[in-house]
C-alpha cells in the first residue's frame, strides 16, 4: 500500500497547487473589500489590510436599497430556477424519449437561439416586452430568460441512456404520458435536476442583461444592477464595489454547497441501475 | 426535503415584501415623476436630499427614483426613449446629451422669461444644452473642467517651486522638470497619466491648436497640424518613458497610478479632488495650471437634468427641474457632491480645495468656445471610440499620425453627410 | 450504450443513436409547449426582427429605409470587423481547447469518490464559475496590471522585468484566454464529472483485473464513455467563447489598439455607440452564421465514429 500512498500525495500536491491559483484573485477580491479605498492602490501592495475595516460592508449596505435588491434577487432567482428546472427537464424528456415530426428541427432551433447575441436584439427584445405589459415587472426577467438550451441539452443527455424498458413497463401498466413524467422521469432526473438547479440560480443570480432591458424602477433592481452602479462615468467607487461583490457572492456559493451532495452522488446511483 | 423547506421559506418572504411593495396608496391628482440618474460618487443620495424640501413642499408629487450604471446609460436611455416610455426626468452627462438632445424637451414653453434662464449659468454650459433649433432643452448642473493634478510632495523633493513654474510653463518646459522630478524620487516612474478617453486627449490637442471638426462643423478635419503635432507629441512621451503605456495600451486607470504615487501628475479633471481627498494620505498634492503648446486650454463638461418629448408628466417634470437648478438647491448639490457649480451666480464656500476649484475655473476661462460645440456634436459622439482606437494604433506604431487622422476623417464624415 | 448518447442535429445520424423510440406526438409537444412558447416570444420574433434590419439603414430614433444587401457589402470591406474576426478565432480555438483540457484534467483529479476532502476541492473550483464576469476582469486586473499588478510588483520586487500581460498585443490575448479558462473550467469540470460518474465501476474492476494500465484504462474505457459528455462540453464552450465580451472589455477594453477585440465588441460599439443598428445586425447575422457552422462540424466530426461499444 506504499505506492498509492505516494500517489495520493501527489494528487494532492497537484490539487492544492491547482486550487491556490484559482482562488487567488477571490482571495485578493475578498481581502480587499476589507481595506479603507487609500489603502488599495498604495505601493508597497500589500494582500493583507493593514487596517481592517468593514466601513465598506456598512456603507454599501445603506447605499440604496439593499435588502431590497438583495431580495428582488433571491426571489427572481429561486422562481425562475422552479421553472426552469421544470420547464427544462420536460423538454429534455420529449426530445430523448419521444420520436415525432419536427423533431430535430425544433432541437436545432433551441441550441440556435443559444448562439444569438442578446445585446444585439435587445431593442425588438424591449419591444415585445413592452407590447406583453412585463416592463417593469420582475415576471420579466423570471420568464423570459427561464427556458434555457443549455438546460434543455443537458436535461436530453441525461434523460436519453435512462433504459427505455423504465417506460415501456409503465406503458403497459396503463400509465398516463404526464403520469410516467411525473412518477418514473422525475424520479430518476434527481441528478440532473440539481446541475440544472445550481446553474441555473448562478445564472439569474449574475444576469444583468434582462434586468437592463426590463427594469426601470429602483425598487425592482437586482444585486448585479447595484454592482454596476458603482461604476461611474468619471471615478470607480472601489470599496463599496469590493465589498458588495463579495457579499453577492455568498448566496451562489451557499447553493452551490448545498446542492452539490445531491447531484453528484445521484448520478452515479442512476447508472447503477441502468 | 428540507433544502426544499428553507427554499420555499425564503421564497415566501421574498414574495411577501414584494406584494407589500405593491400595494401601493393611489392618493387623488398625485403625479409620480420617474427620474433617471447615474453615479460618480452618491449623486443619486445628494439630488433625494437636496429635492427634498420640494417634495415636502409639494406633495401631490413623487419621485420614483431609479439609478442605472453609467456604462448602460445611453443604452438603456435610447431603449425607452424608442419604446416610447422615457423617464420623465433623467440626469445627462454631456456625452449623452449629443446622443438624446433631439428627443429633449425644449424648457422655454415653460418658463416665463427663456433668456433670464440662459443667462443664468455659464455661458460654455448654455452651449451645450442648445439644440439645432437653438433652444435650451436641459438645466445644466454641475460643471466640469479637464486639468491636471500634481504631486506636490514628489515636486518639493527634487527641490523645484511648483507655483513658480506651473505659472506659464510649456510642455517642452515641463518636460525637463518633471524629468528632475522623476530623478529626485526613486518610487516615482513617470512623469504623467492621461486618462484613456479622447475628451483628455483633446484638452492637449487643443492646446496644440488641433481641432476635430471644420470651423462650421459640417464635416471631420481631424487632419489639421495641431492634431498632427498632438498625435507626434503624445507618440513621444509615450515613448521616451515619461508616460506610462499601461494607460492607453493596457486600460490601466491612471487615478491609481497617481494614488499610489507613480506620476508626477495626472490630466483628468475636476471630479478627481474629491476622489484624491477621500484616497491620497500619503503625500500632498494640488491642481496646477497645464502647460500650454500653442495656447492654454481645458475642455468643459458637465451634468444636466433634462426631460423628454414623450414624457407624460412634462408640467410637473419641468417644475421639478427648475426648482432643483435654482441657486439655493443647485449651490446645495454642487456643495454635497464637491463639484464646480454651473451657475454664473454660485458662490460654493468649500470646506476644502478652493484654490484647486479656482485653477479649474480661470482654466476654462481661457478656453475656446468652439471646444464645448465639438463635444456636443452629435455626429462626432459617433466616431470618438474610433478616433480612442487610432490613437492607440498609433502609439503602437501600426499607423502614422497622418494615417490616423486620414482613417478618422474619411470614417467620420460618413455621418456628416 | 453509454457512449451513444449523443445529441445529433441531423436525422440520419439521430436514428442511428438514440434509443427513445415512443412514435407520439401530442405528448412531446405538450412538454416542449412552455419552452417552445418563451422562445418564440422573447428570442425567436426580436431575432427575425433583428434579421429585417440588417436590411436596412436604421439609428434608434430614425426610421428604418431599405438599402438591401449594403451593409453586407460594406462589411466585407470592413478592415475593423475582419480584424475582429479574426481575433474571435484565434481566442476561441485557444480558450476552447484549453478549457477543455483543464476542465477534464480536474474533473479527472475530482472524479475519486475515495479522497479526503474532494467536496470541498470541487466546490473551490467551481468558485470562479460563480462570479459574474465583471467581478472575474476586476479581479484580474489587480493581478495583471501593468504598474499595480501584483504579479509584476513581486517580479520588479525581486529586481525584474515586469510582464506586460496586458498591455502587449500578443500576451493581452493570451491573458484574456487563460482567464477566460479559469472563469468557465469549473463549470465544465461540473458537467464532465457528472459524465465520469455515469461510467459504470464494473468496467473499472474488470479492467484492474485484466491488469490494464491506468493510460490504458483512460484509452479504451473513460475516453469512448465520455465522449457525448466532452461534445457537450465542447458545444456549450464554443458558443460561448463565441459571444465572449464582457470579461474581455474590462480587462483590457479590446485593446492594445484592435489587440483582443471580439466581433461582439465591435457589434456592440456600431450598435450603440455609432447608432447603426442595420450595420451591427449584418455582423451579428454573420457572427451566429460561424458559431452556427463550427457547431454543425464538431457535431458532425464526433458524430463519425460513433461505433465503440
Amino acid at each position: 500500500m506504499n505506492k498509492p500512498t505516494l500517489h495520493a500525495k501527489l494528487h494532492y500536491v497537484l490539487l492544492i497547487l491547482l486550487a491556490f491559483s484559482t482562488l487567488f484573485p477571490v482571495l485578493w477580491v475578498l481581502l480587499s473589500s476589507f481595506k479603507p479605498q487609500s489603502e488599495l492602490f498604495r505601493i508597497p501592495l500589500t494582500l493583507i489590510p493593514e487596517n481592517w475595516t468593514i466601513e465598506n460592508y456598512v456603507s454599501s449596505i445603506q447605499q440604496g436599497n439593499f435588502a431590497r435588491y438583495f431580495s428582488n434577487t433571491v426571489f427572481v432567482a429561486v422562481v425562475s430556477t422552479l421553472l426552469t428546472v421544470v420547464i427544462n427537464v420536460m423538454a429534455g424528456y420529449a426530445l430523448a424519449k419521444y420520436i415525432f415530426p419536427g423533431r430535430n428541427l425544433i432541437f436545432t432551433l433551441m441550441i440556435a437561439t443559444l448562439m444569438i447575441p442578446l445585446q444585439v436584439i435587445m431593442i425588438p427584445i424591449f419591444l415585445q416586452l413592452k407590447r406583453l405589459g412585463m416592463l417593469n415587472s420582475l415576471w420579466g426577467i423570471i420568464i423570459p430568460p427561464a427556458a434555457t438550451p443549455t438546460g434543455i441539452f443537458l436535461a436530453r443527455q441525461y434523460l436519453v441512456t435512462l433504459p427505455d424498458s423504465l417506460i415501456e413497463a409503465a406503458r403497459i401498466d396503463g400509465a398516463k404520458e404526464f403520469y410516467i413524467f411525473r412518477k418514473i422521469i422525475w424520479q430518476m432526473s434527481q441528478p440532473i435536476v440539481a446541475t440544472i438547479a445550481i446553474f441555473s440560480f448562478m445564472w439569474r443570480w449574475n444576469d444583468f442583461l434582462w434586468p437592463l432591458i426590463v427594469i426601470t424602477d429602483n425598487k425592482k433592481q437586482t444585486i448585479q444592477q447595484a454592482l454596476a452602479n458603482f461604476v461611474g462615468q468619471l471615478q470607480i467607487n472601489w470599496s463599496e464595489l469590493l465589498a458588495m461583490t463579495t457579499i453577492a457572492i455568498i448566496p451562489v456559493i451557499l447553493v452551490f454547497l448545498a446542492f452539490q451532495r445531491f447531484f453528484f452522488s445521484g448520478i452515479t446511483a442512476g447508472s447503477v441501475k441502468g | 426535503m428540507k433544502k426544499i423547506a428553507v427554499f420555499l421559506t425564503i421564497l415566501l418572504l421574498a414574495t411577501s415584501t414584494l406584494f407589500a411593495a405593491g400595494t401601493k396608496e393611489e392618493g387623488t391628482k398625485e403625479t409620480t415623476l420617474s427620474v433617471m440618474w447615474f453615479n460618480d460618487a452618491n449623486e443619486s443620495d445628494v439630488f433625494m436630499k437636496t429635492i427634498d424640501d420640494y417634495l415636502k413642499a409639494n406633495p401631490h408629487v413623487k419621485v420614483d427614483l431609479q439609478v442605472v450604471a453609467y456604462s448602460e446609460y445611453d443604452q438603456k436611455l435610447k431603449m425607452m426613449i424608442s419604446g416610447g416610455n422615457p423617464p420623465d426626468v433623467a440626469r445627462i452627462s454631456t456625452n449623452t446629451l449629443s446622443v438624446v438632445v433631439d428627443s429633449l424637451e425644449p424648457i422655454d414653453g415653460y418658463v416665463d422669461d427663456i433668456e433670464k434662464v440662459k443667462q443664468e449659468f455659464l455661458p460654455s454650459m448654455v452651449a451645450f444644452a442648445m439644440n439645432k433649433d437653438n433652444k435650451l432643452v436641459a438645466y445644466p448642473t454641475e460643471a466640469t473642467a479637464n486639468g491636471m493634478i500634481v504631486n506636490k510632495t514628489a515636486f518639493d523633493n527634487a527641490g523645484i517651486d511648483l507655483d513658480a513654474v506651473s505659472k506659464t510653463w510649456t510642455w517642452s518646459e515641463w518636460e525637463k522638470i518633471v524629468s528632475n522630478v522623476i530623478a529626485a524620487n526613486p518610487k516615482m516612474k513617470y512623469g504623467l497619466a492621461v486618462d484613456f478617453t479622447p475628451h483628455r486627449f483633446s484638452t492637449i490637442m487643443y492646446q496644440f491648436n488641433g481641432h476635430f471638426l471644420n470651423a462650421d462643423q459640417s464635416a471631420m478635419e481631424f487632419n489639421n497640424p495641431g492634431t498632427i503635432n498632438t498625435l507626434n507629441w503624445f507618440k513621444h512621451v509615450h515613448d521616451s518613458g515619461l508616460v506610462p503605456k499601461s494607460v492607453w495600451l493596457g486600460s490601466e486607470n491612471p487615478a491609481e497610478l497617481f494614488q499610489a504615487g507613480l506620476v508626477a501628475g495626472h490630466i483628468g479633471g475636476s471630479w478627481n479632488i474629491n476622489t484624491y481627498n477621500k484616497n491620497v494620505k500619503d503625500f500632498e498634492w494640488k491642481v496646477v495650471n497645464m502647460p500650454k503648446a500653442a495656447i492654454n486650454s481645458s475642455v468643459p463638461g458637465g451634468k444636466f437634468v433634462a426631460s423628454f418629448k414623450g414624457s407624460a408628466n412634462k408640467v410637473e417634470a419641468q417644475k421639478l427641474m427648475a426648482a432643483f437648478s435654482d441657486n439655493a438647491h443647485n449651490e446645495a448639490y454642487c456643495l454635497d457632491t464637491f463639484n464646480l457649480s454651473s451657475r454664473a451666480d454660485a458662490t460654493i464656500d468649500y470646506p476644502s480645495n478652493s484654490k484647486d476649484f479656482d485653477v479649474f475655473l480661470s482654466e476654462l476661462k481661457v478656453t475656446p468656445a468652439f471646444t464645448a460645440n465639438e463635444w456636443k456634436n452629435t455626429n462626432l459622439s459617433k466616431v470618438t471610440t474610433y478616433i480612442k482606437e487610432q490613437i492607440v494604433e498609433v502609439l503602437l506604431g501600426n499607423v502614422t499620425p497622418e494615417q490616423a487622422v486620414a482613417n478618422v476623417d474619411a470614417k467620420g464624415n460618413t455621418y456628416f453627410k | 450504450m453509454y457512449g451513444r448518447a449523443s445529441p445529433l442535429l441531423f436525422g440520419n445520424l439521430m436514428k442511428k443513436t438514440v434509443q427513445g423510440n415512443f412514435h407520439q406526438i401530442k405528448a412531446p409537444l405538450l412538454f416542449l409547449l412552455p419552452n417552445i412558447l418563451i422562445f418564440v416570444i422573447f428570442i425567436i420574433i426580436p431575432a427575425i426582427q433583428g434579421l429585417r434590419m440588417s436590411l436596412t439603414e436604421w439609428g434608434v430614433f430614425t426610421e428604418p429605409t431599405f438599402i438591401g444587401l449594403a451593409n453586407f457589402k460594406e462589411l466585407f470591406q470592413d478592415k475593423v470587423f475582419w480584424r475582429t474576426f479574426s481575433n474571435t478565432l484565434v481566442f476561441s480555438f485557444f480558450t476552447v481547447a484549453l478549457m477543455m483540457l483543464y476542465s477534464l484534467l480536474l474533473a479527472l483529479l475530482l472524479n475519486k469518490n475515495a479522497l479526503r476532502g474532494e467536496k470541498i476541492f470541487r466546490s473551490l473550483f467551481y468558485i470562479p464559475s460563480l462570479l459574474s464576469m465583471i467581478t472575474v476582469g476586476i479581479a484580474w486586473r489587480f493581478i495583471l496590471g501593468d504598474e499595480m499588478g501584483i504579479v509584476n510588483y513581486v517580479l520588479r520586487s525581486f529586481g525584474g522585468e515586469g510582464i506586460h500581460w496586458l498591455t502587449n498585443g500578443n500576451l493581452a490575448m493570451a491573458s484574456v484566454i487563460l482567464v477566460s479558462v479559469w472563469a468557465g473550467a469549473g463549470y465544465y469540470m461540473v458537467i464532465l464529472i457528472g459524465g465520469l460518474q455515469a461510467i459504470p465501476l464494473e468496467l473499472y474492476e474488470a479492467a484492474t483485473i485484466d491488469g490494464a494500465s491506468p493510460a490504458r484504462t483512460f484509452r479504451s474505457i473513460t475516453l469512448p464513455l465520455l465522449k457525448s459528455t466532452l461534445l457537450v462540453v465542447l458545444v456549450l464552450a464554443t458558443i460561448s467563447s463565441f459571444k465572449a465580451y464582457e470579461l474581455i472589455f474590462v480587462m483590457t477594453k479590446g485593446g492594445p489598439g484592435y489587440a483582443t477585440k471580439l466581433i461582439v465588441q465591435q457589434v456592440y460599439q456600431v450598435a450603440f455607440m455609432e447608432d447603426r443598428m442595420g450595420y451591427a445586425s449584418a455582423m451579428s447575422i454573420l457572427l451566429m452564421i460561424l458559431i452556427g457552422l463550427v457547431t454543425i462540424v464538431q457535431f458532425r466530426i464526433s458524430g463519425k465514429d460513433q461505433d465503440y461499444e
